[in-house]
């Protein structure tokens, strides 16, 4: 009786201190993900940043300018040109 | 077991329980002291050992222009550091190299202190690459916030920069800092004995980026008028020059540009003197771009008409022991003729008879010797010197824009009361700020009276001919005023070429005001600077949607005509030619028979030009010729 006892004991004992293992590595693998994650957000947070800085750059007016007049052959309109802007 | 052997076996247990018992007891001990009297210490160096706090930067708000687009972003960047011990010195030469840095200073750097210092900061992500594949013991990367902006020297002066400790230093950047910077967070962190992340982290203060700012500029015109004004002062071979356009209605400030500028982006190649923002910090004498407002002071005093005439002194005239002279002396001018001339003599005149408090109450009102409030460091009030310092002389030449002194945006506020019909708006950069509310400082009759008058100043006959765009018309006013030297007088040789106006005359959607200092081609306002706001309203105005009215309308000619005052024409002296605007060819054909004048047509209608222009001299039997419009 008592050796059963003892038996369901001590395998509840291991069966508890496994687990308590087991979720002692999922905490660690969980926080992992969740600062991978984090820092993935960041880093699309500043990707975003970073091509809205490069869109304004290559958007700027004085860079149309130039690609209007240099590549396409474009020109300012002559004065009275623009009637209906 | 003998009895000898048992007590001696006795005695050994005695012993060993003894000792277990005192090594026990040691451990009881032991433990009552770690858990009792060392408890507290002991916690706090565990919770430091698993806990750790992480500062966390906030990135500075965005600025964006009128229209949403980028004009200051942050983005984070790395830097480089070290704990300068933990640096092997036999790895200096790879870091100097990585870092393309003189290995003297790393040596420097990194022999001099001990502990943490920074070896390169926010330099580009390959730099930093190439110093962390090295894998050199004590060298780490951090990520630090930086500021660019993309539209380079063309925002330079307006947005000023960004130190490296994310603070605003000039412009915008400076004085919304408050506003744009954010707020360092705190982030706790827990961590097991092998230095993992645990879950259950919690922000002791989130960080909070800063607010974003969204400014009336438009990026359009901004890069327009910085183009125009770079094109202008280098054809001009001149030293420096501004331009300010604004919003008449509302006070908005479109553009804000100088030259030579610098890029905000490496601002530390440039030297301090070039980082300040001179349309709002360097004063001028605005010349006879501030006769406008004596013309309006003349008229509110009551003493003056606009068909009141002044006579000119034929381009000579003495106040106290100072001549002053005319570029194109005359003899009689009507008011609008004193500024469509640009008459230095009719100004002092009417400056004189009005008195200086009278001139003095005028200019004060619209803004000289004022700061205009705007949202930037610096900002230059001006130079109105009080009435009673003021004698004769004094009087008549602050009446023509010398002994004065101005920024351009001080200039732009000052025409826009004119564009508005007399209301005062504060010049504003930054959307949702709260400004001054409009104020009325000067009769609606008065302002548009002079803006009429000042129609005529930029008509093909004024000295503003040149700053007209085709299919428009301009109200604005030319200047040229000699630069004052160090010691209190002028600058030989030294000229400061203004403009000053607002477009379409009518109906004003742009104020522009150009400033060029120190042009050597020529030193007129209207050759130097009317050019340029040509180009910008040219420019602009298409682009906000402002179609070119035909000049050929006549109802437009008539309002000028109204504006020139029809009783002008007819007391016109014997030998100076009439005014024709607006007259139909039968009253022009009579008005010039009764002088005698030969009269050459174009066209059918109303005469909307002419030539010789009204009250030039011409001799009997002289030729005037017309064009009309239907």
């Amino acid at each position: 009786m008592m050796l059963r006892l003892g038996i369901v004991v001590g395998l509840s004992v291991a069966a508890m201190a496994t687990a308590q293992i087991w979720l002692a590595h999922s905490r660690y693998a969980i926080a992992h993900e969740a600062t991978l994650a984090r820092h993935h957000m960041e880093d699309m947070q500043a990707d975003i940043n970073r091509l809205g800085l490069e869109l304004a750059s290559l958007s700027r007016p004085e860079r149309l300018r130039e690609l209007a007049k240099d590549r396409l052959g474009m020109a300012p309109p002559l004065p009275g040109q623009v009637w209906r802007p | 077991m003998s009895a000898s052997k048992e007590v001696y076996v006795r005695r050994r247990l005695e012993v060993v329980v003894g000792l277990l018992a005192i090594g026990f007891a040691i451990l009881v001990i032991r433990a009552i002291d770690l858990q009792w009297y060392q408890s507290p210490q002991l916690r706090d160096r565990a919770e430091k050992q698993r806990q750790r706090q992480f500062a966390i930067a906030a990135p500075r708000g965005t600025i964006k222009d009128a229209k949403g687009r980028v004009l200051a972003e942050s983005i984070e960047v790395p830097s480089i550091s070290a704990i300068a011990d933990e640096v092997p010195e036999n790895r200096f030469p790879d870091l100097a190299t990585a870092l393309n840095m003189d290995l003297h200073r790393i040596q420097r750097k990194l022999k001099s202190q001990h502990g943490f210092t920074w070896l390169a900061r926010q330099i580009d992500p390959a730099r930093a690459k190439r110093v962390m594949d090295l894998h050199i013991p004590g060298v780490r990367q951090e990520m630090e916030w930086r500021r660019y902006q993309p539209l380079g020297p063309e925002t330079g002066h307006l947005l000023g920069f960004v130190g490296v400790d994310g603070h605003g230093l000039e412009g915008l950047e400076y004085s919304l800092d408050r506003q744009l910077v954010g707020r360092q967070g705190r982030e706790l962190v827990l961590r097991d004995a092998r230095g993992h992340t645990l879950p259950g982290g919690v922000w002791l203060q989130k960080p909070e980026p800063g607010a974003p700012v969204k400014l009336y500029v438009d990026a359009t015109i901004q890069s327009l008028a910085y183009a125009a004004l770079v094109e202008g002062v280098k054809q001009q071979h001149a030293k420096s020059g501004s331009i300010v356009v604004m919003r008449p209605q509302d006070g908005a400030v479109l553009a804000m540009a100088n030259w030579p500028s610098y890029n905000p982006n490496s601002f530390r190649k440039f030297k301090p003197s070039e980082w300040r923002n001179r349309a709002v910090t360097d004063m001028l004498e605005p010349g006879s771009a501030l006769k406008p407002f004596t013309i309006a002071a003349a008229l509110e005093s009551g003493h003056w008409k606009t068909s009141s005439r002044v006579f000119c002194e034929n381009g000579r005239f003495r106040v106290a022991n100072y001549v002053i002279h005319d570029d194109h002396p005359e003899q009689w001018l009507n008011l609008t003729g004193i500024l469509a001339k640009s008459s230095n003599i009719g100004a002092a005149k009417l400056a004189t008879d009005i008195g200086p408090k009278a001139l003095h109450h005028m200019l004060s009102l619209v803004g000289i010797g004022h700061r205009t409030g705007i949202d930037l460091s610096g900002e230059s009030p001006g130079m109105l010197l009080p009435s009673e310092r003021w004698g004769p002389v004094e009087t008549a030449t602050i009446a023509f824009g010398q002994g004065v002194a101005v920024t351009p945006l001080q200039l732009a506020t000052a025409f826009c009361i004119l564009a508005n019909g007399g209301i005062h708006v504060e010049p504003k950069l930054v959307q949702g700020a709260s400004t001054r509310p409009p104020e009325r400082v000067m009769p609606q009759y008065i302002a548009d009276t002079v803006r009429s008058m000042l129609k005529d100043a930029a008509s093909p006959d004024g000295t503003g001919a040149l700053a007209v765009p085709a299919g428009y018309r301009v109200a604005g006013k030319t200047g040229t005023a000699q630069m004052p030297d160090r010691h209190g007088g002028y600058a030989k040789g030294k000229y400061t070429a203004v403009f000053a106006g607002m477009v379409p005359a009518d109906h004003p959607r742009l104020v522009i005001v150009v400033t060029v200092d120190q042009p050597e081609k020529s030193i007129y306002g209207g050759v130097v600077s009317a050019p340029i706001f040509r180009n910008v309203a040219s420019a602009v105005l298409p682009y906000l949607g402002v179609a070119p009215k035909e000049q050929s309308s006549p109802s437009l000619w008539r309002s000028i005509a109204v504006a020139d005052h029809p009783s002008d024409t007819s007391s016109a002296p014997t030998g100076t030619v009439p005014s024709l605007f607006g007259k139909s060819l039968r009253q022009a054909r009579s008005m010039l028979a009764s002088r005698d004048y030969q009269l050459h047509v174009h066209g059918s209608g109303w005469v909307a030009k002419q030539s010789p222009s009204p009250f030039s001299k011409l001799p009997e039997g002289g030729a005037v010729e017309v064009w009309l419009n239907d």
